[in-house]
């Protein structure tokens, strides 16, 4: 606990340092600006519905956070063009993927708690609909392994489905172990690869 | 290829040749004997890369990977006559000459034993675009003759290849020659299967944003896409006896086992298992269906009726198994089966459950039976990529088809002709 404070914390100053150019740069490297919200989900509840837990209103943090303090952060701040938009809001944290163990299609902690943060953002943000790839990693067989893509893309459906996203706005697809994001062929690799990559679509 | 016109017919009985010693047995997966016959040069004045590379060279392996003939050396720059094939221990002497008729080769094939006597006589006519063509047929026809049933050189395979971005299907020949692409998408398709009178194959493409299957033919024309109304649409396979094409369906996640009409009509659930079912295959005989489920807590190969009834699990070696497909004869299933961490390709007897590995460097999956039974079809990324392979049934005589770009999901055509 003790550590995921301490996490937080650093976190906090990391905001504190990058937030602001953050705004001005939408170059900025991923790593940075991610781990704040690292830090923040470790500390939430899955379901976020109150502000008791108060980062400094940032452009890096879940709309859920900052609804309160901030201008709301609105989809107008994407961009239109939907592939930048993707990028965008998966580097601010708005739609996050959900990562799975090795031949499972279970949501753990984590990818709940990815969802529920991407849940919430879907529903305020009915204008975009979604895509929902399952993704495998390279061990398996390709048939299988189509398979346990759409099993896993479906788990993911269901569950944003049950947070109260429209079923009707949700799509899934299983491209098994056919596009890797990681080409590596070690354990790093393979657990990026195991996920259900949120896509949004208009 | 019908273009391609048999003219001459013997020009002397050409049974004579299935009537001497000639009729051999052959096992269904290793020579019994073989016949030594010596092959020259062809008689031409084709340039040598011409006729090599285009003829000679395929003819020439097709006869000593046919395990009926044995090509007996013979020393350089001597002319062969009945007399030096007879002290070489040869059998036969196969004579072929090459010439161009306007637009047309024109190749001729006599057979004489070492009586000199002329046991087998033809002769062929092509497109210059079709000396490979008919050089798969001349040896299809020498193997016919000898052993009364067909090889496998005419016959095709089937694969996937990211060669000019996008995974598309192409076809080959059996020895990996003639690679062509048969599908335009511009994304994702993958993982073909043959229609049992090699006329058509259904595959699975991503280009409408979800996955769907697709029939196409192999002269061209449109293709045709299947509607199920189901997620997933992958590891379509042909029924050997009618319309029907099981793969795999998916509804809320479960996928399952389903067939639907190669109409799109009268779609069929044949599993209802929670568990993820995969991968079916049916038996040649089309009475049963393998396929590949998690029922048990891992991948593994289970056979049931074809109208999805009577399951019955086979593997039970190795953590992971999936991509079973059937031997012609349907006593055998191939499979690809995980040991030691690494993927192999597994042998295994229907009715004993006895199998054996058939030991390869680096992974090695989706096998596909050639339609005589003796050779097999597999993906390999012994390379660093993958890549597409063929063995005999015991492993040996490896051959790579496959080099340019990741190549994968091959399927033989059923047919021999």
């Amino acid at each position: 606990m003790s550590k995921a404070l301490k996490g937080f914390l650093c976190g906090l100053v990391l905001v504190a340092l990058i937030a602001a150019p953050a705004c001005r740069h939408k170059t900025t490297p991923v790593k940075p600006v991610t781990q704040p919200d690292t830090a923040a989900s470790m500390t939430v509840p899955p379901v976020p519905t109150t502000t008791t837990v108060a980062p400094p209103p940032a452009i890096t943090q879940p709309s859920d956070f900052v609804t309160e303090t901030a201008p709301r952060v609105t989809s107008e701040e994407l961009s239109t063009n939907i592939e930048e938009a993707n990028r965008q809001a998966q580097l601010r944290g708005f739609i996050k993927d959900a990562f799975f163990g090795y031949d499972e299609a279970a949501l753990g902690a984590d990818a709940q708690s990815a969802l529920t943060d991407s849940a919430n953002w879907l529903k305020k943000n009915s204008q975009y609909n979604l895509l929902v790839e399952g993704h495998c990693d390279e061990r398996g067989t390709e048939q299988y392994n189509l398979a346990l893509g759409d099993r896993r893309a479906n788990i993911v459906k269901q569950f944003l489905v049950t947070l109260g996203v429209d079923a009707g706005r949700i799509r899934t697809v299983s491209y098994g172990e056919e596009r890797p994001f990681d080409p590596g062929h070690d354990e790093a690799a393979w657990a990026k690869n195991r996920r259900a990559h949120l896509v949004l679509v208009k | 290829m019908r273009r391609l016109l048999v003219l001459l017919l013997p020009l002397m009985a050409s049974s004579a040749l299935a009537q001497t010693q000639i009729t051999t047995s052959i096992g269904q997966n290793q020579a019994a004997t073989s016949i030594p016959i010596i092959v020259p040069r062809p008689d031409t004045t084709l340039p040598l890369d011409v006729y090599n590379r285009q003829f000679f060279a395929p003819f020439t392996r097709d006869l000593t990977y046919s395990g009926i003939f044995a090509l007996t050396p013979y020393p350089p720059n001597v002319p062969i006559d009945a007399a030096l094939a007879k002290q070489l221990k040869a059998q036969f002497i196969l004579l072929t000459s090459i010439k161009v008729e306007g637009q047309e080769y024109v190749v001729e094939v006599r057979v004489i034993d070492t009586n000199n006597a002329t046991q087998f006589g033809k002769r062929y006519r092509g497109t210059q675009g079709a000396l490979t063509r008919m050089a798969h047929i001349i040896a299809n026809d020498l193997v016919r003759m000898a052993n009364g049933k067909p090889s496998v050189f005419l016959t095709q395979i089937a694969f996937a290849s990211n060669r000019d971005g996008n995974f598309e299907i192409y076809l080959m020949d059996w020895d990996g020659g003639n690679q062509r692409r048969i599908t335009q998408h511009h994304a994702l398709s993958i993982l073909p299967s043959w229609s049992p009178d090699n006329e058509r194959m259904v595959y699975t493409s991503f280009f409408g944003g979800t996955s769907d299957m697709y029939i196409i033919s192999r002269r061209g024309g449109a293709r045709v896409k299947v509607r199920t109304g189901l997620n997933l649409n992958t590891s379509a396979t042909f029924s050997p006896v009618g319309n029907d094409i099981a793969f795999v369906g998916s509804v809320n996640g479960n996928p399952d086992i389903y067939v639907v009409r190669d109409d799109s009509s009268n779609l069929r659930r044949l599993t209802t298992d929670s568990s993820i079912e995969s991968t079916p295959e049916w038996s040649p005989n089309g009475r049963q269906i393998s396929f590949t489920s998690g029922r048990g807590g891992t991948p593994q190969i289970y056979i049931m009726d074809a109208e999805g009834s009577n399951v019955r699990r086979m593997s039970f070696e190795g953590d992971w198994n999936d991509d079973a497909t059937w031997s012609p004869t349907g006593e055998e299933i191939a499979y690809t089966s995980r040991v030691n961490g690494r993927f192999q390709v597994r042998v295994q007897n229907v009715a004993t459950g006895q199998s054996r590995i058939l030991a390869g460097e680096g992974s090695n999956e989706q096998p596909t039976w050639s339609p005589d039974g003796r050779w097999l079809a597999f993906q390999s990324n012994r390379s660093g990529q993958w890549q597409i392979y063929r063995m005999r049934l015991d492993g040996t005589d490896i051959q790579q088809l496959t080099f340019d770009g990741e190549n994968k999901d091959p399927d033989w055509s059923k047919k021999p002709e």
